[in-house]
């Protein structure tokens, strides 16, 4: 079964070549802004997964980093 | 002006109806109305007696218990930004994508507030934008008139079903049910380039990102990628310059509050992008908004907290304010350049500080350790954002206070 976290990888350096290819012709064209684009685009949703990932230690920690006053999140000292 | 609505039996409503993702020049009209708004008291009426089909898709909300509609431009795509967690924060409770639903869901929901992203307003999806020959910044890959329509709607208390645009595949999605909130935030590249929408909008905010400080901020986000290099991570920028100038960057008029992030001035040279110089540009004359100022409201003011009272580390703080002209517009503009090193110096300034919107003494400082791993949180980029959250706060409690007090503006005839 793929591994969606490397396909987009994988993705994301295909388009990097392409965009470079495509912008050597002419690095003002349309079709090089719409290839950087979609560079960005893809890069930009990788940073989002990989910030997703490392904050999935422990899902509890997750929730108590957003709401630090819910009751699940009371810290006691005895 | 009594407040009338007309609905017509057989036209489906704009809250159920898988329609509301054909584009609306098919001849949908969505939910005609016959209502006026009750701020402008003007009329709207669908011209379709004449048998012309309908070209311009009018749209303005008009009903009481209205949610907070705010809108965030910004060029980092969507999903849990800080300025997202921030804002949510301020009014309890964490932001989460819905349950159950789509794991590529861009939108989060916490208690209060519902923030979606506005890619999901996308008229081409990646294929069609690379067979048109358009960026996804160019007006022409998105769908205003379902915007308008959904924001409406969301403004008038009904929910919706909106589209899916989804980032990992490029594709769009089935639509999912959005609820009206008590704060909807739309988050995107053009939340303020549609006149319409900008007219549903309680308050509006835009992100700049000075050219120095998005290319720093991409070699942190991108280096670790396979394929990137800086000469790709430039050449992105540059490519996509064009389109962004043209038109994401005029929504700067039109925003009330713009948080400008540029290179410090305090270092030489500091092309790591780690110090900031942030200036938060505040619209006057804005209803329920009441711009910060430091000392003394009108004047000019440079300030450097660090001295004998206060203990900073290098390079410090420094502070300026000031009364401003912005592409047209009358501000004020409060800057800070340098960073936060402890808590000292973070209550310090904030009781410095004056219209900042706070209940109680240190709720900014509080704000700003509770997220202290957040990105931002030493320097004014954190401390701007909590701001603003608090602002926010402000317009959302004025629009229920004077719900309050008008109940019968709603009386139908």
């Amino acid at each position: 079964m793929a591994n969606p976290s490397s396909d987009i990888k994988e993705v994301l350096s295909q388009r990097i070549k392409e965009a470079e290819e495509v912008c050597v012709a002419d690095s003002s064209s349309r079709e090089c802004a719409v290839a950087w684009d979609e560079v960005e685009e893809l890069s930009a949703e990788i940073a989002h997964k990989r910030v997703k990932q490392e904050d999935k230690k422990d899902p509890l920690e997750e929730f108590c980093k957003d709401a630090p006053e819910a009751d699940e999140c009371r810290v006691y000292e005895d | 002006m009594a407040n009338i609505k007309l609905t017509f039996p057989s036209s489906p409503s704009s809250s159920t109806s898988m329609q509301t993702l054909l584009p609306l020049r098919a001849g949908f009209y969505g939910a005609p109305l016959l209502s006026s708004s009750p701020s402008s008291g003007h009329l709207l009426v669908p011209g379709h007696s004449s048998g012309k089909r309908y070209k311009l898709f009018v749209c303005t909300a008009s009903s009481t218990e209205q949610p907070v509609i705010i809108g965030l431009a910004a060029d980092s795509g969507c999903g849990k930004s800080t300025f997202m967690r921030r804002l949510t924060s301020v009014f309890g409770g964490a932001a989460t994508p819905p349950k159950g639903g789509n794991p590529d869901s861009n939108t989060l929901i916490s208690d209060t507030t519902t923030v979606i992203c506005l890619d999901d307003y996308h008229s081409l999806d990646r294929n069609g934008r690379k067979r048109e020959n358009v960026t996804a910044l160019d007006p022409r890959a998105n769908n205003f008139d379902l915007m308008c329509e959904q924001v409406k709607a969301i403004k008038e208390g009904r929910p919706i079903e909106k589209p899916i645009y989804n980032h990992v595949t490029g594709l769009l999605d089935p639509p999912e049910t959005i609820l009206p909130p008590k704060i909807f935030v739309i988050e995107g590249l053009h939340p303020m380039f549609d006149a319409r929408v900008r007219e549903l909008l309680d308050f509006s905010i835009y992100l700049d990102i000075s050219d120095e400080v998005k290319f720093a901020w991409k070699i942190q986000r991108d280096m670790a990628e396979r394929g990137h290099s800086l000469e790709s991570i430039k050449a992105s920028i540059a490519a996509r310059k064009p389109d962004f100038d043209a038109y994401i960057d005029p929504q700067k008029q039109h925003a009330d509050v713009v948080i400008q992030v540029l290179p410090t001035r305090l270092i030489p040279d500091d092309n790591e992008g780690k110090i900031l110089r942030v200036r938060m540009i505040m619209k006057e004359g804005i209803p329920n908004f009441k711009p910060v100022y430091l000392f003394d409201e009108g004047s000019t003011i440079s300030w450097i907290p660090c001295g004998r009272k206060l203990t900073c580390s290098y390079p410090g703080i420094q502070f300026s304010y000031g009364p401003d002209v912005y592409y047209d517009n009358e501000v004020s503009v409060l800057e800070m350049d340098g960073q936060f090193d402890k808590l000292d110096e973070l209550i310090y300034v904030e009781s410095h500080l004056s219209n900042l919107s706070t209940k109680f003494y240190g709720e900014i400082t509080q704000q700003m350790l509770k997220h202290a791993d957040f990105p931002g949180s030493n320097n004014g980029t954190g401390f701007f954002q909590t701001v603003v959250g608090l602002k926010i706060r402000d317009v959302y409690e004025a629009l229920r206070a004077e719900e309050a007090a008008t109940p019968l503006k709603s009386a139908k005839a």
